[in-house]
């Protein structure tokens, strides 16, 4: 039987992060992989071989392996497109030419845009005889000879995965499975995606395409999940292999691989569950977490701890709409270059310098100036990076810089704490994505900055939108293999019924019900005992009239608003949380004056695994560090000032830290300006916050 | 407090483009008009303290109404209103349109102001959807408001309120239309507001200057070269204003110098007797010229550059517009119906576009005609109205670069309504949503197609089409051919009624089907040049048929083989024999039924105005 060693693989672009937990002495161990691209298992396998080495265990040890993965996203990135097919409703062989009929952005941009080829060619599109009315009422039976014909057909001429997407499926899917049934039997090698599997939602456009995004990139996720599977399986006997979804829970990845679609945001989601675990022992509720890597920066808003879902994600200008955390990407990182846009601005990204040849300063050839080497010149780097392995050349960076603000009339100093702004400006862009477009007012939530890059800015962005306390946990660069540890086995369950909330809401109940049962059926089926599984209603509703649902969740903070105090897990409780929803989003809600239409019923099925916390306590008898040398740092408030710098390895919990100061650590660098102050938490994570009068 | 600089403009440009971008969501998620919500029919802006327009995603309003009638009775708290045609600089084409403007301070200062206007779904009138095609003047149109305070220092007008709703057969859509509205352009005021306590109201205010004088450099510096000075008429044609159905010319004339385009409208015909109308003459043409003037970005670079160019205020440095006296479609009595203005408006862009093909060698896109309104309205058993009413796209143009998109629609972001939907809230079935084939203008670059839609009643109910370009094809340009135009059909057992593009209230039994196809965009090129892959590709596809390959293309495809190929030496064959047998290609193709009707004498030109087609087709283009 399994031990008690949980190990969390985090594969990233460059490196694969891995850590584990000895359950029954609460040490942690974390060890670093290069990732390899061509084949990601290898460096999964190298990492937890790694790991068991420096923690002196063996496979046997191992309780479980949780896997956060960009295999989904890498397809989608890499348009692997050619070999898919798709089958509709006769009369919509055009679904994905006409999509929904828009033109992005600006006015008269009719004339001169291109549409993006569709993700399957029309000649690769086949109608099926059927017709299925929106109540589920067949209204022409299914012919189900000609589907294999056509398929054939299809198969013939390069097709190796097909999504099927009919009308109507959600409310019916007999057809859809049938059709499923018989390509199963008479194609065995052909990947097929079922609409009313992966998505049993109305909305025939945006079903179709989360169907194809499904069917696109089953087979790199079942190879690469398969061959991870069997590689761990000669290692050792059955062990649970959990992967990460975009929903911020885990599936094994036998089910992973069935509906590769929830994967696309596993590896982020880690990042986020990981901030939510660090400020849960900091004592914060409401977060919005900031995730900076080299090129790009990640953020998500969570309210009470819960992880926020949506499911209206848009990947490449594909609509995927099954729920995923609501995550806004922007880009500006580390590495982001900065250039000369036009009327003489100062532009920073989305172009990054990578990680080859990377940012000027780290001397492997790059020239452009980017982020990091603004933050060199301005004193917030030290002169190396990664414990010492990284010499930094400053001289090199400054150089550039001159001449980069000579352009703009700018010194040395004002161009690159320019650079800082405009780079805080990108970053305040996005949290403004998941947070005022929202209905959240970003001021009452706290920041938490990870990532390599997160801590430099974190600052800056707080001030932008008065943002008063900020996060950084230990180990930032490596917030997302902790986030893994935490997780729970979650799966989404989804029906549309449409109808107006009046009269008896028995039928409500049935779907719930029928809902329910599915969720335990498929917890119970992946080894969840009965007695952890969780199971969590919500619906999608909206005004009658209006186009578009908001979702809400019967979770704890639902109850405290049902008004009859009764139940709490009915569709009066829904109701009463989707008009304070609304207000929230929206401004404004109309209790009591309109009628609100139920569209979806949702659940979802939640299995608690067991855990003890990652975060492990400082050692309480530590003296507080006295800070290990000054530099002069730069501020564009406050000009060169001679700074205290710390070991962030030698800080002492409760130890209070005056800014301005930086604290240095492996992988990231802790800037608190002048204004700010920092405190020590019990396990190490610092927390910033403003110490002058604003 | 900071001076402007790179940073600060960087970061205020970037700012005030995402606010735009903010508003347009917070409009979106809780508007009520399906119009609005999924039709993206509605526009935001924002301005400085004197009215100038600082984004550019969208062509926008104007503040001057507010100047007009408020004076500097202007605070914080309130939020101005207006949806009246001839009250409002010229800035509302029609009733439906509902403008939202909410001032933004900082202290007591005023920064600049925050609108929203969008389609509302009905304001009254006789027909509902409050677009009534035969109507004689705008008071049969529905409910007109000249520029009003809704909200006066934070009161809400309730008296105003309870006016507007009692006057709308949707009034649970209108309030919450207006009250998203609202709601959005307090969003987007917050981030001026910001920015000006960040950098200060100088750096603020000088980084409205840069934005606007941006613009018009780039026009200056990037398009008006590709531009040969001169002078230059193009005309276009409304079908029908409800009444009689006869050609409504639009007509300009562009003179174009070094720096500085004038478009007069001079030789417009006469105002009409229906709502084809549109009071533009107000203001110096503001609103014309801001809607117009993104024709120029097809001039960029490549299309990528055009997407990236925002037209805003600064578009008044650089463009002109003269008109003629009262008493014209684009200069009506005070008045005159409007609602069906936007035939007019988009025949706008493409006169403009047409002379711009004239003055550059044939480099520009041909004519497309992306939006058409139909729907079907009835009773329900509980005497709710039922209005089930799509806004369909057309085919876009081809251009020198592509071929033109399948079933755009000239809004940005403008959603069809899906099947699912529809069905689920409508009494209709959805029996075809297709693309309707060979509707495309055949050429080097193929215009994009039209919908071909087949949707059953399931009770009995009115149908209501406002629709031009169905007689009249999208023009083609520079040797492309035009594209098919709009078609609506009723399908009652075995008879089949065609129907005029512009009725109301046309009764469709349960079980009548209606059948509907919009127009393709005009072909680009000579279809000869075309590349006979490309055109095989389209009839593999369905998307041109083998027939229109031969006659339009040239092109003799191989249906024996599989896939279908083509037959190389036959091809070149019968395209040497096409290029023989014809005569020089012209500019501008309009289609069959307009060559019909110049022949049989339809056409006249006013006094010293001559024949605008008479331009040949650039071959080197």
């Amino acid at each position: 039987m399994a031990g008690n060693f949980r190990v969390s693989i985090d594969t990233g672009g460059t490196f694969t992060d891995v850590l584990a937990v000895d359950e029954s002495s609460g040490s942690v161990f974390v060890v670093k992989t290069p990732s390899d691209r061509e084949d990601p298992s290898r460096a999964l396998l190298t990492g937890i071989d790694k790991i068991l080495t420096s923690a002196g265990k063996s496979y046997s040890d191992i309780e479980t392996v949780i896997h956060g993965t960009t295999t989904a996203t890498n397809a989608v990135l890499e348009h692997e497109f050619s070999g898919i097919g798709l089958l509709v409703t006769e009369g919509f062989r055009h679904i994905l030419e006409i999509a929904r009929q828009s033109v992005p952005d600006g006015y008269g941009n009719s004339f001169f845009w291109v549409k993006p080829p569709r993700l399957v060619p029309l000649h690769l599109v086949r109608e099926v005889s059927e017709r299925i009315l929106f109540d589920g009422t067949v209204y022409r039976e299914l012919e189900t000879d000609s589907v294999i014909r056509d398929v054939a057909e299809l198969v013939e001429m390069g097709v190796n995965r097909v999504g099927v997407c009919l009308l109507h499926s959600y409310a019916n899917p007999e057809h859809e499975r049938r059709i499923g049934a018989a390509l199963a039997s008479r194609f065995p090698d052909l990947f097929v995606s079922l609409s009313s599997v992966v998505l049993p939602e109305y909305r025939e456009y945006e079903r179709a395409m989360t169907t194809l995004v499904d069917a696109m990139v089953k087979p790199y996720c079942r190879d690469y999940l398969m061959r991870a599977r069997k590689q761990i399986d000669e290692r050792t006997d059955r062990m649970p292999f959990l992967i990460m979804q975009s929903n911020g829970g885990v599936v094994t990845a036998e089910a992973a691989s069935d509906k590769p679609v929830t994967m696309l945001l596993s590896g982020p989601a880690g990042g986020v569950l990981g901030a939510i675990e660090a400020a849960k022992a900091a004592g914060f509720k409401d977060l919005i977490t900031l995730d900076v890597g080299g090129t790009s920066t990640d953020v998500a808003l969570v309210d009470n701890l819960s992880i926020r879902l949506t499911s209206e994600t848009v990947i490449e200008n594909y609509p995927v709409k099954v729920p995923m955390i609501d995550l806004a990407t922007v880009g500006t990182g580390g590495g982001s270059l900065a250039w000369v846009g036009p009327n003489n601005t100062l532009k920073v990204g989305p172009k990054s310098a990578g990680a080859v040849p990377g940012p000027i300063c780290y001397g492997r050839g790059g020239t452009e100036p980017t982020v990091t080497d603004a933050a060199v010149v301005l004193g917030r780097f030290p002169s190396s990076l990664v414990g010492g392995d990284l010499h930094l050349d400053i001289d090199a960076a400054r150089a550039a810089l001159e001449e980069f603000g000579r352009g703009f009339g700018l010194s040395v100093e004002d161009a690159a704490a320019g650079i800082l702004e405009v780079a805080t400006a990108g970053q305040v862009t996005g949290i403004r994505q998941v947070s005022t477009l929202k209905g959240r007012d970003p001021g009452g939530y706290c920041l938490v900055a990870f990532g390599g890059a997160g801590p430099l800015l974190a600052t800056s962005v707080a001030e932008f939108l008065n943002i008063g306390a900020v996060l950084v946990p230990p180990n930032p660069g490596n917030l997302s293999a902790l986030g893994l540890q935490v997780t729970d086995v979650k799966r989404d369950y989804v029906r549309t019924h449409v109808r107006l909330v009046l009269g008896d809401s028995d039928d409500v109940e049935a779907v719930w019900a029928d809902l329910e049962r599915q969720g335990t059926a498929d917890l119970l089926g992946e080894g969840v005992a009965a007695d952890r599984i969780d199971l969590v209603r919500g619906a999608d509703l909206r005004y009658e009239g209006e186009g578009y649902e908001v979702s809400v969740m019967l979770d704890g903070d639902a109850l405290s608003v049902t008004l009859d105090g009764a139940g709490g897990r009915d569709l009066t409780a829904a109701v009463a949380e989707f008009h304070a929803e609304h207000e929230r989003l929206y401004g404004f809600s109309y209790p009591g004056r309109q009628n609100v239409e139920l569209v979806n019923l949702r659940v979802q099925a939640i299995g608690h695994t067991r855990r003890s916390s990652a975060l492990p306590l400082l050692p309480p008898d530590r003296a507080p560090s006295p800070g290990a040398s000054t530099r002069k740092v730069y501020w564009r408030t406050h000009g060169w000032l001679d700074c205290d710098i710390f070991d962030r390895a030698t800080l002492a919990a409760r130890q209070h830290l005056d800014g301005p100061c930086v604290v240095e650590e492996y992988g990231a660098t802790v800037v608190v300006p002048p204004g700010w102050a920092g405190t020590v938490d019990l396990y190490g994570n610092l927390i910033l916050a403003r110490s002058d009068s604003k | 407090m900071s001076s402007l600089g790179p940073i600060e403009l960087e970061v205020i440009t970037g700012t005030i483009r995402s606010a735009e971008v903010e508003i347009e969501a917070a409009v979106e998620r809780a508007a009520r008009s399906p119009m609005i919500r999924d039709q993206h029919d509605y526009r935001v802006g924002l301005y400085d303290a004197k009215g100038r327009k600082l984004t550019g995603r969208s062509y926008g309003s104007l503040i001057e109404p507010i100047f007009e009638f408020y004076g500097d009775d202007i605070h914080p708290g309130d939020v101005f209103f207006w949806n009246d045609p001839y009250n409002s600089a010229g800035s509302c084409g029609h009733i439906p349109d509902l403008c939202t403007t909410v001032p933004i301070f900082t202290g007591e200062r005023l920064l600049g102001f925050a609108q929203v206007f969008g389609h509302h779904d009905d304001i009254g009138g006789s027909v509902p959807g409050s677009l009534p095609v035969q109507v004689r003047d705008q008071w049969g149109e529905g409910l007109v408001v000249p520029p009003i305070k809704l909200y006066s220092k934070g009161v809400a007008n309730d008296t105003a309120f309870r006016i507007l709703e009692r006057n709308s057969r949707l009034a649970e859509h209108l309030r919450g239309d207006i009250d998203s509205e609202i709601g959005a352009c307090r969003l987007g005021s917050r981030r001026l507001s910001e920015l000006a306590e960040r950098y200060g109201v100088d750096a603020l205010e000088g980084a409205f200057d840069a934005i606007i004088a941006h613009c018009s450099a780039t026009i200056r510096q990037e398009l008006l070269p590709k531009i040969a000075d001169g002078v230059y008429t193009f005309e276009d044609y409304v079908e029908s204003d409800g009444f009689t159905r006869k050609l409504y010319a639009m007509r300009i004339t562009m003179t174009k110098t070094a720096d500085r385009i004038l478009l007069d409208f001079t030789g417009t015909d006469a105002e009409a007797e229906g709502p084809i109308n549109w009071a533009i003459d107000y203001c110096d043409g503001k609103f014309v010229r801001k809607w117009m003037g993104p024709v120029l970005r097809c001039l960029a670079d490549s299309p990528e550059r055009a997407a990236e160019i925002d037209i805003n205020e600064g578009i008044l440095d650089v463009l002109d517009v003269k008109f003629p006296e009262k008493g014209t479609l684009v200069t009506p009595h005070y008045g005159r119906p409007t609602g069906l203005r936007f035939f007019i408006l988009i025949r706008a862009l493409g006169i403009f576009a047409g002379v711009l093909a004239k003055a550059t060698g044939g480099k520009m896109p041909a004519d497309h005609e992306t939006i058409r309104i139909w729907g079907l309205h009835s009773r329900n058993a509980d005497g709710k109205l039922s209005l089930f009413r799509e806004v369909l796209g057309g085919g876009g143009p081809g251009r020198p670069w592509a071929d033109g998109s399948d079933v755009v629609h000239i809004v940005p972001n403008s959603r069809n309504l899906p099947a699912e939907f529809s069905e689920q809230r409508y009494p209709i079935m959805v029996e075809r949503l297709a693309l309707r084939e060979d509707s495309g203008g055949p050429g080097k670059r193929r215009g994009g197609l039209g919908y071909d839609k087949r949707i059953r009643s399931l009770q009995d109910c009115l149908l209501l089409s406002n629709a031009d370009r169905s007689d009249l094809s999208p023009y083609g340009v520079n040797g492309g051919k035009a594209g098919e135009p709009y078609g609506i059909s009723v399908v009652r057992g075995d008879d089949v009624e065609h129907l005029p593009g512009m009725v109301d209230n046309v009764p469709v039994a349960a079980n009548d089907q209606v059948l509907l196809w919009t127009s393709g965009g005009g072909g680009w090129g000579d279809p000869l040049d075309r590349e006979p892959d490309a055109v095989c590709y389209d009839v593999l596809c369905g998307l041109v048929s083998v027939d229109a390959a031969l006659t339009d293309y040239g092109v003799v495809i191989d249906t024996a083989t599989s896939p279908i190929s083509v037959d190389d030496m036959s091809t070149k064959q019968l395209r040497e024999h096409m290029r023989e047998s014809r005569a020089d290609l012209p500019m501008f193709d309009r289609g069959q039924y307009f060559r019909d009707v110049k022949e049989q004498g339809g056409l006249v030109w006013p006094q010293g105005w001559s024949d605008p087609d008479e331009w040949l087709a650039n071959a080197k283009a």
